[in-house]
């Protein structure tokens, strides 16, 4: 039996008369790859957002590990295990690869000002395994070459990795990506594939956006789809390539 | 006919670019004026610590070989302006957030420190930590309310709040004298031996803006440093990677009221009289010019933006009446070709990190 770790009840999102977020319901089991899919503003990254702390849903609740996370802080949710990328990109462009990566170990390690002022033991433990998480998790993504390289200076696909590898510092147990393949070409999108199974074999459960359906259907164990906010249809990327429903969403209906 | 299919380059810059490929084995075309720049910056930036106490020893030697009242006063200004424009880099350059109530925490700080020492006796270290703590604290009062705002918006409050503590210095009679001002506050005092000479207060201030140099370089070097660099880069995403963004607002602009307060603590005493013109807003506005000068986030900057703003009108004296011309013509000048500020565009550490990567890397491909 899959364990259910990432739980989301009726969630809605409305800003003002606009409903973003209608309703939606969703499941994510460990060590699983679950896909959003939808078209243009269907409310994916919406949803995302009310996952994460960056909004406040407006109905419905969120749960992790049996605990209530709905309304909870960004900065907490990451502290919990939940992380997530962006789908505009959003590096620290003054700051060097590894400081970027070193800042995602900020909610593992716990030196604070007054430890480092006066160089503690503390301050000393937390820069050693600040530095040793980044170069590690550098390493599994290829960009420990660049790491004194400032994060704007990497070509566009490195910083979509660069991206993922400031998340897994952060420890998550969850990783949610919003659109990692967005303007990958052909090359870097089968490596963003084979990257993500491997993530997965490493014991990450993963939720994921994306628009290129090479992307979905090869890595995904379950999709939902959303259209205006609701949710239209889940199941095995198999079941979804021939729901009516999801065609009628991206094609129109046939008239 | 045409002689190179480049872009039209000038002979005589053509041939200073052959000439330094020539020179240097490196696969560079940079300009060779540019070239130089990059390699003192290396040279700099390999030697911090040396080239810091060098400076060090500088500023220490300074009043003896200096030993006149008018030296040395400009060299308290300069170190004075050189701390509070330390402090406001904590929050303006390193974490983004401009703040025009500086000139406000200042004054508390030396109000402070005057009420205390003059009714109450009180002296160093007292006076100081007290300065420092009651600017602190307002410096957390401020941002409680307002660091929830950002950019030009918080902006105006900070300037808002610079000319409510204004008028309450002019108005409370009974507490601050008002206009006329605190008057006879005592030299500062270490445990009975009493600062009086120009050279020793020199040297007080001397150790404030030490003191406060290393608290910011050591903050900067540290988790923390990393989530206000965080923070100015990308508040959603420094959010998004753990940080607390509002507490760690809140944390670093009251630190840096507190060192605004210290160095307020420190006027108090060496001018022995203070009145709220001094933290007008126009103060407030000298110490973001400093820094702004000076350069973002660079602590180096905010002390050779001091040296340039004080002692440079000083300089500039026998011009009389066209000193300031000068001195405006200056500051137009540099914010034209170097608007990051004179050591604003770049950071030593990285380019320290980066230097020695590339040679480790070149030790084990040789």
């Amino acid at each position: 039996m899959a364990e259910k770790i990432l739980w989301a009840n009726n969630v809605s999102q409305h800003f003002g008369g606009l409903v973003a977020v209608d309703q939606v319901s969703m499941e994510l089991n460990k060590g699983e790859i679950v896909g959003i899919i939808g078209p243009n503003g269907a409310g994916k990254t919406t949803f995302f957002n009310d996952i994460t702390g960056m909004y406040d849903p407006t109905e419905g609740q969120v749960f992790y590990r049996g605990k209530d996370i709905t309304g909870k802080k960004p900065y907490e949710v990451t502290e919990l295990g939940i992380t997530r990328t962006f789908q505009n990109i959003r590096l620290f462009d003054r700051m060097t690869v590894i400081e970027n990566v070193m800042v995602g170990v900020h909610s593992r390690t716990k030196a604070n000002i007054v430890d480092s002022l006066f160089r503690l033991k503390n301050h000393k433990e937390t820069e050693k395994k600040a530095h040793e998480k980044a170069l590690s998790v550098l390493e599994l993504t290829g960009l420990a070459d660049f790491r004194y390289n400032y994060a704007t200076s990497l070509p566009y696909g490195s910083q979509r990795k660069l991206e993922i590898a400031r998340a897994l510092a952060a420890e998550p147990e969850i990783l949610l990506l919003d659109e990692p393949g967005a303007g990958m070409n052909e090359m870097e999108t089968s490596q963003l594939i084979a990257f993500i199974r491997e993530l997965r074999d490493l014991g990450y459960t993963i939720l994921i956006i994306e628009h290129d359906m090479r992307v979905i259907m090869n890595i995904c164990d379950r999709i939902y789809v959303l259209d205006h906010g609701k949710l239209i249809a889940q199941g095995k990327p198999s079941e979804i390539q021939s729901n009516p429903d999801v065609i009628e969403a991206y094609l129109g209906k046939e008239h | 006919m045409v002689e190179n299919n480049q872009n039209p380059i000038d002979k005589a810059s053509q041939q200073n670019l052959d000439e330094a490929v020539i020179k240097a084995p490196i696969k560079s075309k940079e300009k060779p004026v540019k070239r130089f720049f990059t390699s003192l910056l290396e040279f700099w930036a390999k030697h911090q610590t040396a080239i810091s106490l060098a400076f060090l020893a500088i500023a220490i030697l300074f009043p003896i070989l200096f030993n006149q009242q008018y030296f040395l006063s400009i060299g308290v200004n300069v170190m004075l302006y050189a701390t509070l424009s330390v402090s406001l880099n904590l929050i303006t350059g390193f974490m983004g957030i401009t703040s025009l109530s500086h000139a406000a925490f200042l004054g508390i700080g030396a109000y402070t420190a005057a009420i205390l020492s003059t009714r109450l006796g009180a002296n160093f270290p007292i006076t100081f930590l007290a300065g420092a703590a009651m600017a602190g604290l307002f410096g957390l009062l401020l941002g409680l309310p307002s660091l929830r705002i950002k950019g030009r918006f918080l902006a105006i409050v900070t300037l808002g709040f610079g000319e409510i503590a204004r008028m309450v210095e002019l108005n409370w009679m009974s507490l601050t004298r008002g206009p006329q001002g605190i008057s006879g506050i005592p030299k500062v005092s270490l445990f009975g031996w009493i600062m009086k000479t120009p050279a020793q207060k020199y040297y007080v201030i001397l150790v404030i803006l030490v003191l406060v140099v290393l608290a910011v370089a050591a903050i900067m070097n540290s988790r923390v440093g990393r989530a206000i660099s965080a923070i100015r880069d990308d508040e959603v995403a420094a959010e998004a990677m753990g940080i607390n963004v509002f507490g760690y607002k809140l944390m670093v602009f009251s630190i840096s009221a507190a060192f605004a307060g210290l160095a307020g603590a420190f006027y108090a005493h060496y001018m022995s009289f203070i009145d709220p013109n001094a933290f007008s807003f126009a103060q407030s506005i000298l110490i973001l010019s400093v820094t702004i000068f000076g350069g973002m986030a660079s602590i180096a900057g905010s002390i050779f933006g001091a040296l340039t703003l004080l002692a440079l009108p000083e300089l500039l004296r026998f011009l009389i009446d066209y000193r300031l011309i000068i001195y405006g013509f200056v500051l137009v000048i540099m914010m034209v070709f170097q608007p990051n500020g004179l050591l604003g565009s770049f950071n030593l550490k990285h380019i320290k990190q980066q230097a020695m990567f590339r040679k480790s890397q070149e030790r084990s491909e040789s």
